[in-house]
């Protein structure tokens, strides 16, 4: 049996029972009721999380005791994490005032992060650019807003764009720094979330899907591989927790970094 | 707990940001700096017809702007 063979065999039996291999089309899911588009899979989990979060918090702190219980314990652990390690420490003393903000930033997209892999959910919100455009657009409205307000429009805009050097090297520093300041920062805010969203999305759909598609395969020799496939899609679920957390941090962070910029004295 | 007000933690982003945050800092300085003197080289490029030699130029001079200001923004003072 030549290996052509098997690999000809796993595509043809592939294109007529499943999607594989998986392609952008996956994360552009149909609408709910029939034929109206605009409440999908994705709507609901947004709404899922924002309840999720809202009646945990609200639980979590209604009664509050000086001897937390267990859910008062992980609302403080997290209201207490964004506010003293992200917040205090990044912007400083007057970063209290974003927590609420940082800790609520934090919570949402960790959540959507992680339906991700919570099992019959399996995917995220945030791997569809939409989700990720619309938190990047709060962010960099929120530090601009907070940078302009307490500076004014023009010495803000010095501040940002305008570093101590000489005269004349001004002209190539101002529009790197505009570009970096105003255009990359919201870009790559989007972008990150969402790329690292997409593609853990897409690896388990390969692995999990490539299993079916090789226990699936006629030869006797390939079925076996398709336990491998799916130990790879459960160790990578693991990874995607991880990066699902990670991403989370890694927005709430820039966004801190980003207002503490703003704020700062000019450089 | 009121103690360990550290004073000097006011936001300036000299000192004390994040390791993340100046990584990221630093990342988007380089890719700016090269994309958008690149991208005036090539603007350049079309107006003038110089085959490719003003992009060379201008990503040159982007990536030596954004080691600059990564030397000034991010490197001791």
């Amino acid at each position: 049996m030549g290996g052509d063979a098997v690999v000809a065999e796993t595509v043809v039996l592939a294109q007529d029972d499943l999607p594989f291999p998986p392609s952008v089309e996956d994360f552009y899911l149909p609408g709910l009721f029939g034929a109206y588009p605009w409440i999908t899979k994705f709507t609901l989990l947004v709404w899922l999380a924002v309840a999720a979060i809202i009646i945990f918090f609200l639980v979590a702190y209604r009664k509050p005791k000086l001897v937390p219980t267990f859910g008062q314990w992980i609302a403080e652990s997290i209201y207490g994490f964004a506010r003293k390690n992200i917040a205090e420490d990044l912007i400083g003393h007057e970063g209290v005032r974003f927590a609420p903000y940082l800790a609520s930033l934090f919570c949402f997209i960790l959540l959507t992060n992680l339906f991700g892999i919570i099992p019959f959910i399996q995917i995220s919100p945030n791997s569809h650019i939409a989700f990720p455009i619309v938190l990047a657009v709060i962010s960099y409205v929120l530090f601009n807003y907070v940078g302009i307000r307490r500076y004014g429009f023009a010495r803000y805009m010095k501040n940002s764009l305008i570093l101590p050097a000489p005269f004349f090297v001004q002209p190539i520093l101002i529009p790197i720094e505009f570009v970096s300041t105003f255009l990359i920062r919201p870009f790559t805010l989007a972008v990150r979330l969402f790329a690292n969203m997409f593609a853990g999305h897409v690896i388990l759909l390969v692995f999990t899907l490539g299993g079916v598609v090789l226990f699936n395969a006629d030869s006797i020799f390939v079925k076996p591989i398709s336990l491998v496939s799916w130990a790879m899609a459960i160790a990578l679920t693991f990874l995607e927790a991880l990066v699902a957390i990670l991403q989370a941090y890694v927005f709430v962070v820039l966004t801190a970094s980003y207002v503490s910029g703003a704020l700062a004295e000019e450089h | 707990m009121a103690g360990d007000q550290s004073p000097q933690r006011n936001g300036r982003p000299d000192g004390n940001e994040s390791g993340a945050g100046q990584g990221w800092v630093a990342m988007s300085y380089l890719i700016s700096g090269i994309a958008v003197w690149g991208f005036i080289g090539w603007l350049v490029d079309r107006w003038l017809g110089l085959g490719g030699v003003a992009i060379a130029i201008g990503s040159l001079v982007g990536a030596a702007g954004g080691v600059y200001l990564i030397l000034r923004r991010l490197g001791s003072p």
